[in-house]
C-alpha cells in the first residue's frame, strides 16, 4: 500500500542555485491563514530568517525579557540596515534555492497543507521601502514552493495615516494519496462507471477487478485566495476600514454514496465511497468605523460572507443490483444516486460596540449585533431515476394498486415534485452584551456582565409532493424502499397511512442567557485571589429540554512570593440542570403528526429509549483544576510545568456517562546567549469517555422504557474509549564561529482504544463469534506515531549572503483498523471504498538555500 | 540517494571549516550588565587635582558649559571616562585628559567625585512650565517620552539606582548646568555619541526635541524646582 519510493534529484538544482534559509517545518495548525502570510517552509512568516539581535531586547535592560508569567520572550531580530535611495530607504531579504524529496514523499500526511516539490523555489522575498520624512512605506512579500503552494502580497501606506494591502495565496490540502475511485469523472459532478461495468448489473467480483486495476491517485483540494484591504485614519481618533477577500476551492475529496445497507443483506444494497467535487467560492466583506478617544471607544462594523457552489448536486452510478427481502417480489433497477452539495449561503452581520471609561478606574462595554443567514438555492429533485423505484410485490414492476410500494420515477425525479422550488431558509441572530469592570482600589478588581444570544429559524420545509399528494424524503436514493417494502421514506395518507417517516426540516432555535460576577483581590504583594460566578441558561426549541442551566464557580490564585517562581492555580465547579427531559420532541417532523396518519396496530414505535440523555442537555457535574508553575532557576533558563484535569459526571443511565481528561506538560528552555538556545518539551494527556446504550430488539415496539419489550436489558451495551497522547520535542541552535547549526526533533504518539461489553449477543450489531451470553472485547488500538528530525547549518558567505543546508526527515507509523484488509482489496461484497486510508511513511526533504540581505 | 551523499558530505565538511573563521568584535560599550564601581576615594582626590581647573575644587564647575561632577553616580562617571577615552574626539578637551588614565585611575576619580556633596541648585528658570511638563509627562504628540522614567521624579537619578548597578549609569540631572545639558542633548541629537548602550537610548529621544524644548528642559533641570 505504500507509495512507491522515489528519489527526486536535487543535484541539478543545487549546483545551479544557492540556497536560502529554510526553516524547520513545524506543526500544521495555523499555517497559511489570512493574516499570517506563511507556509510550511517558513511557518514564522519570515521572522526566524532574521536571527537574533545580539544587542538583546532593549537598551534599558540586558538579556531577554520575560512575560508577566515568567516565560522568556523570543529574541528580537536585528534592526534592518537600509540602503538609501534619495528620500527613500530600502531593506529586505531574498531566499532562493532548491528542494529535493525522497522516500514516501507523496504521502498525504507528509504533504498536509504543503506541496513539497523537488526543484527550484523562492523561499521568501520580503522587501520594504520607507520614506522617513513622512512615514510612507511599501512592502512586497512573496514565496513560491510550487504552483499550488505560493503567496504574493503588497502593502502600501503611511504611518498614522492609511494602509492598503493586497494578496494572492494558493494553498494545497492533500486528502488522500492512495485513492482508487472506480468511476470516471472524478472532480466533476457526474461519476460514471467504466465500460467494463454495467450500472445496476455488475457483480462484486467485477467491481473488485476494476478497483484492483485502478492506479492509486491523489485527491486534493487547492485553495486560491485573493483579497484587498484598506484602513485609514480620518482623525487621530477615527479610523475606517474595508476588506474584501475571495477564496476559491477546487478539487475532489472522498465522500459517501448510499444505496442501502449491505452488512445485514449479503449481495444486496450498496455502500459506495464516491468522490465529491469541490468547486466553490466564498467572498468575505467587512468594513466599519472605529473611534478611540480618551473616554469612549466605539466600533461600528458590517461583515458579510457569500458562499457559492458551482454544483447543487453530483450524481454517481451504482454498479450493483438490488434484491427485495420478501419472496416473489422484484426490486426496481436503480442505477444512479445523487448527493447534494453545500447550499449557497448569504450572511450579513451588523455590530456596534461602545466602551466608556468610568470612575473608580472602571470601564463599561456594550455590544449589540444582528445577523441574517439565508439560503435560497434551487432545490434538487428527490431522486434521480427513470422508470420506477421501490418493490413490485406481485413480481412485476407495473404501477398500480397491486404494487403499493412501487413508485413512478417521473413523479419524483422533477423539481415539480417539491413543495417549493427553492429552499427559502433563514436564520436570524441577535446578540446583546454588557460588561463592566471596576478597580476601586489597587487591590480590588470587580467584574460583571450579562449576555443574550438568539438564533431564530425563520422557515421550515415540508416535504410534500404536489404531483402525488405524498409526503417524505425518498431514502437512500430509492434503494431502501426497493429492498424493504414500505421503507421508501414516503407517507401516503391513502395507500401508506401508517408509514412513519420524516416529512419536514427541524428548526433549532436557541436562546442563550449568561450572567457573571467576579472579583480579583490582591491579598498581599505576591498573592492574588479571584472568584467568578457564572450562570448560563440554554433555551433551545424542539429539543429534549426547554432549558438547561449551568451554575459555575471558578476560583483562581496567583502567587509570586518567590522571585524565581510564578505559580498559578484555578479550579472550577459546574453543575448543569434543566427542566423535564422529553425523550421525543421531534414528533412534529414525522408523518405521525400529519392528518390521515393511522397508527400501526402495535402503536407508534418509540422514537428512542426514554433513559437516553443527550450529552449537551444532560444534567452534569463538572470539576476542573489547572495548576501551572513557571520556574526561573537562572536568568537565562525557564522551567515550566502544568497539570490540568477535567472530570465530568453525567446523570445518564444511557448516553454519555463520564468524560474525564488529565494532562501534564514539562518544558525546559535555555537561552544563555543570542548564539545558543536549547529546549526540551514533554506533554502527556489522557482521556476517558464512557458510554452506555441499548439495542432495540423489537424495532416496531412502542414501549420506550429501558427494560421494557422494545429495549430489554439483554440489549444493553457499554463502551469505554481511552485516549493516550505523548508528545515530546527538543531543539538546539548554536553558533560555532560564524556558522549556525540547528537541530529540532518532534515526536507525537497517540494511542486510542475502545473497549466494549454487552449484556447478551443480542446487543451488538455484530456479536463476537460463538458468544451467546454477555460478552465484551476491544477494537484494535488506533496508533499514530510521527517523528520529525530537522537538521540545518547556516554559513555566512559574505556580508550580505549566507548559505543554508537543511534536512527534514519524517517517519510516521499509522495503525488504523478501519482500513485493515485494504492491501488486498477495496471491494467487500457491495461495499466499495475509494480512499486507502492513512499510511505509514518514511520521507526526507533536503534543501539548499541562499539568503541575500537586500 | 547514495550518489548524493558524497557531495553532501564534502559540502558539510567545507561548511564546518568555514565555521571556525573568526567573528568580528563589537565596539559597543554595553552598560546593561555593568558591575558596581569601586575605587580609592583618597587616591581619586589626589588624581583629581588636574580636573579642578574646569570642574571646580569640589566638583562644581564654575564654567556652565562644563558639567558638575560632585554627587554624580560613580558608575556614570567611570563609564563616561571610558567612553571619552574610546571616542578620542579631537575637538574634545577631555581627549588629552583621559588618554593617560588607566582603569584604576578612572575608578578612583569616579568614586571620589561621587562622594562629594552635590551642587545646590540655585540657577535656572523655575517657571519653565514647558520644561516641567516635558520632564514629567513628555509630549505624546511629538513622540517625546517623559524623562522622569529613567532620571527619577526629581531628576536625582533612576528610582532603582540603589539596587542594580546598571541603573546608576543613568546620570543625576538636578542642578546640572543648563548650558552643558543643552549642548549634551544637541550632541545626542546630532549623533555625536553612539558608543554606549545608553547613547543609543538617548539619541532617538533627543531627536524628538526641538531647540525650544531643549532650552526649556535644561533650564528647568538647572533650577531647584521640586
Amino acid at each position: 500500500m505504500r507509495h512507491h519510493p522515489s528519489v527526486r534529484s536535487l543535484s541539478s538544482a543545487s549546483f545551479v542555485l544557492g540556497i536560502a534559509a529554510a526553516f524547520a517545518a513545524r506543526a500544521d495548525s495555523g499555517v497559511g491563514v489570512d493574516t499570517w502570510r506563511a507556509n510550511k517552509l517558513d511557518p514564522a512568516a519570515g521572522a526566524t530568517a532574521l536571527g537574533c539581535d545580539e544587542r538583546g531586547t532593549s537598551w534599558l535592560v540586558e538579556g531577554q525579557h520575560r512575560s508577566p508569567t515568567g516565560n522568556l520572550y523570543a529574541c528580537p531580530p536585528p534592526s534592518p540596515q537600509p540602503d538609501e535611495h534619495g528620500d527613500w530607504q530600502g531593506y529586505g531579504v531574498l531566499q532562493i534555492g532548491a528542494l529535493g524529496t525522497s522516500g514516501d514523499d507523496g504521502n498525504a500526511l507528509f504533504n498536509r497543507y504543503v506541496d513539497w516539490d523537488s526543484g527550484l523555489i523562492l523561499g521568501l522575498l520580503d522587501y520594504t521601502w520607507e520614506r522617513p520624512a513622512d512615514g510612507t512605506y511599501a512592502n512586497v512579500r512573496a514565496s513560491h514552493i510550487s504552483d499550488d503552494d505560493e503567496y504574493y502580497q503588497a502593502t502600501f501606506g503611511r504611518a498614522g495615516s492609511y494602509k492598503i494591502q493586497a494578496f494572492l495565496r494558493d494553498m494545497p490540502n492533500v486528502l488522500s494519496n492512495n485513492a482508487k475511485p472506480i468511476w470516471n469523472g472524478v472532480g466533476t459532478n457526474r461519476l460514471t462507471l467504466p465500460s467494463s461495468l454495467v450500472a445496476g448489473a455488475s457483480t462484486a467480483a467485477d467491481v473488485a477487478a476494476v478497483s484492483a486495476a485502478t492506479p492509486e491517485r491523489r485527491l486534493s483540494v487547492r485553495r486560491e485566495k485573493q483579497g484587498v484591504g484598506v484602513s485609514m485614519y480620518l482623525t487621530p481618533q477615527w479610523t475606517w476600514y474595508a476588506n474584501v477577500t475571495d477564496e476559491e476551492r477546487k478539487g475532489a475529496r472522498p465522500y459517501g454514496g448510499p444505496f442501502f445497507f449491505n452488512y445485514p443483506f449479503a449481495d444486496d444494497g450498496g455502500v459506495l465511497e464516491t468522490t465529491k467535487p469541490i468547486d466553490d467560492a466564498t467572498i468575505n466583506l467587512n468594513g466599519g468605523l472605529r473611534y478611540a478617544g480618551t473616554t469612549w471607544r466605539m466600533d461600528l462594523g458590517y461583515s458579510g460572507s457569500f458562499y457559492r457552489d458551482r454544483y447543487t448536486r453530483y450524481t454517481y452510478e451504482t454498479p450493483f443490483a438490488l434484491y427485495p427481502v420478501v419472496p416473489d417480489a422484484v426490486s426496481a433497477p436503480l442505477t444512479t444516486g445523487q448527493m447534494a452539495t453545500e447550499p449557497d449561503n448569504d450572511y450579513h452581520n451588523l455590530k456596534a460596540a461602545f466602551t466608556r471609561k468610568l470612575p473608580l478606574n472602571g470601564e463599561l462595554s456594550l455590544t449589540a449585533s444582528a445577523g441574517r443567514m439565508s439560503q435560497n438555492d434551487a432545490l434538487i429533485a428527490p431522486i434521480d431515476c427513470q422508470g420506477v423505484f421501490g418493490i413490485g410485490l406481485n413480481g412485476s414492476l407495473e404501477l398500480g394498486p397491486q404494487n403499493p410500494f412501487l413508485y413512478d420515477c417521473s413523479k419524483w425525479n422533477t423539481t415539480a415534485s417539491l413543495s417549493r422550488p427553492t429552499s427559502d431558509m433563514r436564520i436570524d441572530t441577535t446578540l446583546v452584551d454588557a460588561r463592566i469592570v471596576l478597580q476601586p482600589t489597587s487591590d480590588w478588581t470587580l467584574r460583571g456582565g450579562v449576555r443574550l444570544n438568539r438564533e431564530d429559524y425563520r422557515n421550515t420545509y415540508l416535504a410534500y409532493n404536489p404531483l402525488t399528494g405524498q409526503y417524505g424524503y425518498v431514502s437512500e436514493n430509492g434503494a431502501q424502499g426497493s429492498v424493504v417494502p414500505g421503507e421508501s421514506g414516503i407517507f401516503d395518507p391513502l395507500a401508506g397511512a401508517s408509514a412513519i417517516t420524516r416529512v419536514s426540516s427541524l428548526p433549532l432555535d436557541m436562546q442563550t442567557e449568561e450572567a457573571s460576577v467576579g472579583a480579583d483581590w490582591k491579598i498581599g504583594a505576591h498573592d492574588t485571589l479571584g472568584a467568578t460566578y457564572t450562570f448560563n441558561r440554554y433555551a433551545p426549541t424542539n429539543r429534549e429540554r426547554g432549558n438547561a442551566d449551568d451554575n459555575s464557580v471558578k476560583v483562581t490564585w496567583v502567587n509570586r512570593s518567590l522571585d524565581w517562581l510564578t505559580f498559578r492555580a484555578n479550579a472550577t465547579v459546574l453543575k448543569q440542570t434543566g427542566d423535564r427531559y422529553n425523550d421525543d420532541p421531534y414528533g412534529f417532523t414525522y408523518s405521525i403528526g400529519l392528518p390521515g396518519f393511522v397508527p400501526p396496530s402495535g402503536g407508534v414505535p418509540a422514537h428512542t429509549v426514554d433513559a437516553l440523555r443527550k450529552y449537551d442537555l444532560a444534567s452534569r457535574d463538572e470539576r476542573k483544576i489547572n495548576l501551572m508553575a513557571t520556574v526561573q532557576p537562572r536568568d537565562d533558563m525557564t522551567i515550566s510545568a502544568s497539570v490540568r484535569g477535567d472530570w465530568n459526571d453525567y446523570d445518564a443511565e444511557l448516553g454519555r456517562q463520564a468524560y474525564n481528561t488529565l494532562g501534564m506538560t514539562l518544558q525546559w528552555e535555555w537561552q544563555p546567549s543570542t548564539r545558543t538556545n536549547a529546549s526540551l518539551y514533554y506533554g502527556y494527556d489522557r482521556s476517558g469517555l464512557r458510554l452506555a446504550n441499548v439495542n432495540e430488539l423489537n424495532a416496531s415496539g412502542s414501549d420506550p422504557s429501558l427494560g421494557g419489550s422494545t429495549y430489554p436489558e439483554l440489549g444493553r451495551w457499554w463502551a469505554d474509549d481511552r485516549q493516550r497522547n505523548h508528545n515530546a520535542g527538543a531543539t538546539l541552535a548554536h553558533d560555532i564561529g560564524r556558522v549556525r547549526v540547528d537541530a529540532n526533533w518532534n515526536m507525537l504518539y497517540s494511542r486510542g482504544t475502545t473497549a466494549y461489553t454487552y449484556a447478551s449477543s443480542l446487543a451488538p450489531a455484530y456479536p463476537d463469534p460463538g458468544v451467546t451470553g454477555a460478552g465484551g472485547g476491544a477494537f484494535p488500538s488506533m496508533i499514530y506515531r510521527v517523528n520529525t528530525l530537522n537538521l540545518g547549518i547556516t554559513v555566512p558567505l559574505m556580508e550580505r549572503i549566507s548559505l543554508r543546508l537543511f534536512d527534514i526527515y519524517e517517519r510516521g507509523h499509522i495503525s488504523d483498523w478501519h482500513y485493515l484488509g485494504f492491501d488486498a482489496t477495496r471491494v467487500f461484497d457491495h461495499r466499495v471504498y475509494t480512499d486507502g486510508g492513512p499510511e505509514s511513511y518514511d520521507a526526507n526533504l533536503i534543501g539548499l538555500l541562499v539568503t541575500i540581505r537586500l | 540517494m547514495i550518489a548524493h551523499r558524497h557531495p553532501r558530505s564534502a559540502l558539510l565538511a567545507m561548511l564546518l571549516v568555514i565555521a571556525w573563521l573568526p567573528v568580528g568584535a563589537s565596539d559597543l560599550l554595553d552598560l546593561r550588565g555593568i558591575e558596581a564601581i569601586h575605587g580609592d576615594v583618597d587616591a581619586g582626590k589626589t588624581k583629581a587635582a588636574v580636573c579642578m581647573g574646569c570642574h571646580g575644587p569640589v566638583g562644581v564647575s564654575p564654567v556652565p558649559t562644563f558639567p558638575n561632577l560632585a554627587g554624580q553616580h560613580a558608575e556614570y562617571l567611570y563609564w563616561q571616562l571610558m567612553e571619552l577615552k574610546r571616542e578620542a574626539r579631537p575637538e574634545s578637551p577631555m581627549t588629552a585628559q583621559v588618554a593617560h588614565l588607566d582603569d584604576a585611575a578612572m575608578r578612583d576619580l569616579a568614586v571620589y567625585f561621587s562622594s562629594l556633596p552635590a551642587a545646590i541648585p540655585t540657577q535656572g528658570t523655575t517657571s519653565s512650565v514647558r520644561g516641567s511638563q516635558l520632564y514629567g509627562e513628555g509630549d505624546a504628540s511629538a513622540g517625546i517620552p517623559p524623562c522622569q522614567g529613567c532620571h527619577g521624579r526629581n531628576a536625582e537619578g533612576h528610582p532603582l539606582a540603589q539596587g542594580d548597578a546598571h541603573w546608576r549609569a543613568y546620570p543625576v540631572l538636578r542642578g546640572q548646568h543648563a548650558a552643558y545639558l543643552a549642548q549634551r542633548l544637541k550632541d545626542f541629537q546630532n549623533g555625536k555619541h553612539t558608543l554606549s548602550s545608553n547613547d543609543r537610548i538617548m539619541t532617538p529621544i533627543a531627536q524628538t526635541l526641538d531647540d525650544a524644548s531643549i532650552t526649556a528642559l535644561a533650564a528647568w533641570l538647572e533650577s531647584p524646582t521640586r
